[in-house]
Order: structure tokens, then sequence, then C-alpha cells
């Protein structure tokens, strides 16, 4: 072999190999772990295991070296809609969006926003939403009446109702805040009166799917 | 030496060839700043620098447009070398670009082995919980687990990228096929309707067995915001000698692996953030985030961990804190990050063998460029001593 020859297949082998990496099927043994009870897939249900999407990466994947941050939302709840939900990409602040059409072409849209700390309470936040549909705002302890609280799977969920006006047509939100691990989630439902109102009964199902993440095993 | 080999040493050689893919890397690196604003760093760093050729996609098809980083840095990587052999000489006159373009070498070779050998990890840890795995930031992967064993659990894992291909993929360890029937790089999970494979948006569920019977994915357009990660789905089916085991709907968003059993063995199968296992675990005893007193402003965040070996060769606990990191078997465990509620803590665990090479590449070209500026100084100053002379005699 000519030295160039030499040349090329030592610039080029390098290469090769990176190119090829990542791509390997491998196995290996490991002891079993013991905080990860396996599930059966005919018991599981599936509202059991789904997460959210586009989950934040842990929050550290961009941070220093060295530099403690806290995580951008912490983990992620997790959720399984309903079928006929229309799955949207999602956008900077949202957690997940999904679209509902009902009769006549009327829309309406679920969105997942989450925040840092308690954005100024149950009551700013009753008040806030009622605001988006042009009605006026509670009183401290009416706002506080007003909302319907639920426990499930270990998360404490505030559910508020409430119809009013958009754009002058009739707009209802079905919604829901739900604290944990220091931020709040929020689940707003919002469109159409008559068609949000007909989907209360679904929305309420997929709160009731709402969960804590739980490992991988 | 043959008239083709000796045209094609000659375009190694040739400073021109140098030129040009000089030219070529600040285009790259320019087109690749711009595109950071749509793709993020990871992004463009696969796509423009840890790419042989850089694609883009006129309706379906894939269409090369421009040399990747592998390509332009293996090439000047060549070129160099190449330069060094047939046309510089060795000479002490010479001996500062010499230096600063060994320098150059090391730095491309560097950014090499960087990309082939630098982990970059994260270890998620609760207070007593014990791992011996890091997690990926970013890969997936396809696992097939024997849980048989009752001490022990054989793991056979694919990478994310070979399910985007439909080709089947055996494994030794493996009594059956997998085959990828459909792969969604960024997805949501939806419940399926019961009566049907289509949905509304019209998604098709292909699974026939599992969760995937109760659960579809629909597929989203892929994130790069660095503060998200895709939940890639896929749909796979399981195929035997003498039968189908069904086709399954794996993905990161289904939280738990779904089990199986065959050829009188039990099987679990999930896809999941990459892991990297360690012949050792650790486990958090305490997190700690120091506040100054009537503040909620950080002082210090801590992680007091347990480091034991299965050999109980080491068996020791250790403070990781800020500017203090664990560093162990090639690793280094930085405190990165932590959970809200303060007691999960996320270490940063990164293997870069060859992180001097960059500093001593520098330290050489600085070296070389020195030598070569004190040779010019000192012969511009030899030819100059003779004129000042002739200048002052008047005086």
């Amino acid at each position: 072999m000519k030295p160039c020859t030499h040349l090329c297949a030592l610039g080029l082998f390098p290469l090769l190999i990176a190119g090829c990496r990542d791509r390997e099927i491998t196995s290996y043994r490991v002891p079993k772990e013991r905080d990860a009870p396996p599930a059966a897939a005919s018991t599981a249900h599936a509202d059991a295991t789904a997460a959210t999407p586009a989950a934040p990466s842990g929050g550290s994947g961009g941070a220093m070296a060295d530099t403690a941050v806290a995580t951008a939302g912490g983990a992620n709840l997790t959720w399984v809609a309903p079928a006929h939900w229309q799955a949207k990409p999602g956008s900077a602040m949202r957690k997940g969006t999904y679209a509902v059409t009902g009769d006549g072409g009327a829309a309406a849209e679920l969105a997942i926003t989450a925040f840092p700390g308690d954005v100024g309470g149950d009551v700013a936040n009753v008040n806030r939403w009622r605001g988006q549909i042009q009605l006026p705002p509670l009183p401290d302890a009416e706002a506080t009446r007003s909302i319907t609280r639920f426990d499930y799977n270990s998360l404490k969920i505030g559910f508020v109702e409430m119809a009013g006006t958009s754009g002058g047509q009739p707009t209802r939100i079905t919604g829901a805040i739900v604290p944990y691990q220091g931020a709040t989630w929020f689940f707003k439902f919002l469109g159409p009166d008559a068609l949000v109102a007909k989907e209360k009964a679904a929305f309420l199902e997929f709160l009731k799917t709402i969960k804590p993440p739980t490992s991988t095993p | 030496m043959n008239a083709t080999l000796r045209s094609l040493r000659d375009l190694f050689v040739s400073p021109q060839l140098s030129v040009v893919l000089l030219v070529l890397g600040m285009l790259l690196i320019f087109a690749a700043t711009l595109d950071q604003v749509n793709l993020g760093i990871w992004a463009v760093q696969e796509k423009y620098f840890r790419s042989f050729v850089i694609y883009t996609r006129l309706g379906s098809v894939a269409v090369p447009v421009f040399p990747g980083g592998y390509t332009i840095g293996g090439l000047l990587l060549i070129n160099l070398v190449a330069a060094h052999v047939y046309r510089f000489s060795f000479t002490a006159r010479k001996a500062g670009i010499q230096l600063t373009h060994a320098g150059l070498i090391l730095l491309l070779v560097g950014e090499l082995l960087t990309g082939l050998w630098q982990e970059d990890y994260n270890l998620r840890l609760t207070e007593g919980e014990t791992r011996n795995y890091a997690e990926s930031y970013r890969d997936n992967e396809l696992v097939v687990v024997d849980t048989t064993d009752a001490q022990f659990d054989d793991v056979v894992t694919i990478p994310e990228r070979r399910l985007a291909g439909q080709a089947p993929l055996q494994h030794p360890k493996l009594p059956f096929r997998v085959v990828p029937k459909a792969y969604y790089p960024n997805s949501v999970l939806q419940a399926r309707p019961a009566d049907a494979t289509h949905r509304p948006g019209g998604q098709v569920s292909l699974a026939t067995t599992g969760l995937g019977e109760r659960v579809l994915a629909a597929p989203q357009p892929i994130t790069y915001r660095q503060d998200e990660r895709n939940l890639p789905s896929a749909y796979v089916e399981l195929v035997a000698a003498d039968r189908s085991l069904g086709t399954y709907l794996v993905s990161t968003g289904l939280v738990m692996p779904q089990v199986f059993e065959y050829g009188g063995r039990q099987w679990k199968i999930a896809l999941r953030v990459k892991r990297a296992y360690k012949p050792y675990a650790l486990t958090l005893l305490k997190f700690t985030f120091d506040r100054y007193a009537g503040t909620e402003i950080p002082k210090n965040f801590s992680s007091r961990i347990r480091l034991k070996t299965p050999d109980g060769r080491d068996d020791r606990e250790v403070l990781i804190y800020m500017n203090n990191p664990l560093r162990y078997a090639g690793l280094t465990f930085y405190q990165s990050g932590f959970e809200r509620d303060e007691r999960t803590t996320i270490l940063q665990v990164v293997r870069n063998p060859s992180w001097l090479l960059p500093y001593i590449a520098c330290a050489l070209m600085t070296l070389g460029l020195i030598v070569q500026f004190c040779f010019h100084l000192v012969g511009f100053v030899g030819k100059r001593r003779p004129v000042a002379a002739i200048k002052t005699t008047p005086a």
C-alpha cells in the first residue's frame, strides 16, 4: 500500500467508526432492580401508563456543570386523553394541547400549562379565567366555594366550571387546577358553551387519568 | 505510483484544498449558527458537525446540499498530515509552523475523539434510592429483557434510530426477531377507540397485543427545545420461528414495560431513555439546599452519596457539591440540578478521556506562533542592525 493510501485510510477509519457508533444492538446482564415492580400488560390500565408529550428532559440537560438549578417544571404529570380529542403540536408555553370539534364545526381546545409556585392562588386563578369569558370577579369566599375538590391518584385537583361570553358568543370553561411539586398545573377546556358542556363528562373522566409519573423499570 | 494515485496525493497535499476546506468550514459554522435558532444546540451539532453530509428535504426526498463537519474536518486532517509528509521539510527555521500545524492536527483529532468517546449522562436520585446506571439526556433505546432469572435480568438493547428502518432486527440472545412496523420520533398517546383501528385524526394503530390495544400513538412534530425531550413511539412486531407474538406499541410515554411469555421464559419490552450501567451503585443519603438566613437566595447545594461496589472494595460516603464533583472510575459526577421537592438530586455524569487534548493543542499552537514570531524577529533585527549603525555615524 502506498503512503497516500495509508493517509486516506488513517483519516477515514475513525470517521467510519464515528458513523457506525450508537447503532449496534448490545446485550448485558444486570442485577434485578428491587424498586421496580413490573406490571403485567394484561392487568395494567392505560391510564396508569402514559407520560406527557415532549416531557422536560430533566431540566439539567442544558445546565452548566457545577451550576445547580431547579428543574423547569419538576417531573411531569401523566394522563391519557379521550380517543376523540385531537392532539396538537405543543408550543413554548404548553405542556399539551388538544382540539375537540363538535357539531357544525364548533371547536374547543384543552390547554395544559404549568407554572412555578401557586400563581397567585386559587381565587386569583379562578377570577383570571372568569375575566377571559367576560365574567366579573368573585369575592374570595365565593370563588373558593366555586371550586370542586377531587383527590385522584394522590393529586388534589380543583375543578371549576363557568359560562360567559367571548366575542359575543356563549363560551364555557371547564378547568382544573392541580398543585404538584411546588408548581401549579392548569387544564383549561375553553370553547363554545354547548360543546364544552357536552364534553364535561369526558373532561371529568380525563381528570381521573392525571397522575404523577412513576419510574420506568 | 500510478497517475491516479499521484493526482490523488497532489490533491490532498495542495494548499488550495486547505483554503477551500477552511472556507467551507466557515460557511458551515455560519449556517449552523443561524440554524441554531430553529434547531437548538444539540440538533445543530448532530446535523452540521457530527455528520458526513448535510441533507435538506425537498418534499419527501432528502437531498445532500453540503459536506458535514466529519467530512470537512476529516479532509482537513488528511490535508494537513499529507502536507507535512510530502511538502514541508522539517527544519529548525520552520519549527514554529510545524508546531502550529501539530496543534491544529491535535485539535481536529481531539474533536473526533470527543465525539467518539465522550459520555454525558444524568443520574437522578431521590433520598434513599440506589441506582447503578445513569441515563442519557437525549437518546432512547428499545429493550427486550429476559426476566426469568430470580437474581438477574438479561437485557438486549436496540438503539432508537434502528427502529426508523423497517429491517428485522435480530440478536443471538433473542429467540425471536424484532420487526419495526412504524416509528414516530415524537408523539402523544391517546386512548384507542374500542371498536376501530382508525381514529378521527387519521392515525392508525398497528398494535395487536399489550397496552397498544387500549392506547395509540399519534405522531407530533419533533421538538428542538433544550428543556424538552421528544416522546418517541414505535410499533414493533415480535416474530418467532413458528409464529408472530404480536405487534406491540412501545413508547417512552408508557411508564411501565409490557410483559409476555415465550418459550417458557418471561420477557419484558419497553422503549426507555438510554442507560449506561456502572459496576457500582450510588445511594442518595441526603440532599441539602442551603439558603442564606432569612432569604430564599441559594447558598449551597449538596448531595451526600454512598458509593458501593459489589465486591466491597469501595463502600464509602462522599459529599458532592458545587465545584466539588466526585471523580470515580474515569467519570465525573457534578451537582447539576434538583427537583422542587428538594429530596431528589440530579447529577451530571461526564466522561471525556480526551478533555486535555484541546488545551495541549492550543498550547502547541501558541508555542509554535511564538517560536515563528521569534525567528522572524531575530532575523529582522539581524538585518536592521547594520542600517542603524550607518545612520548613527554622522551624529
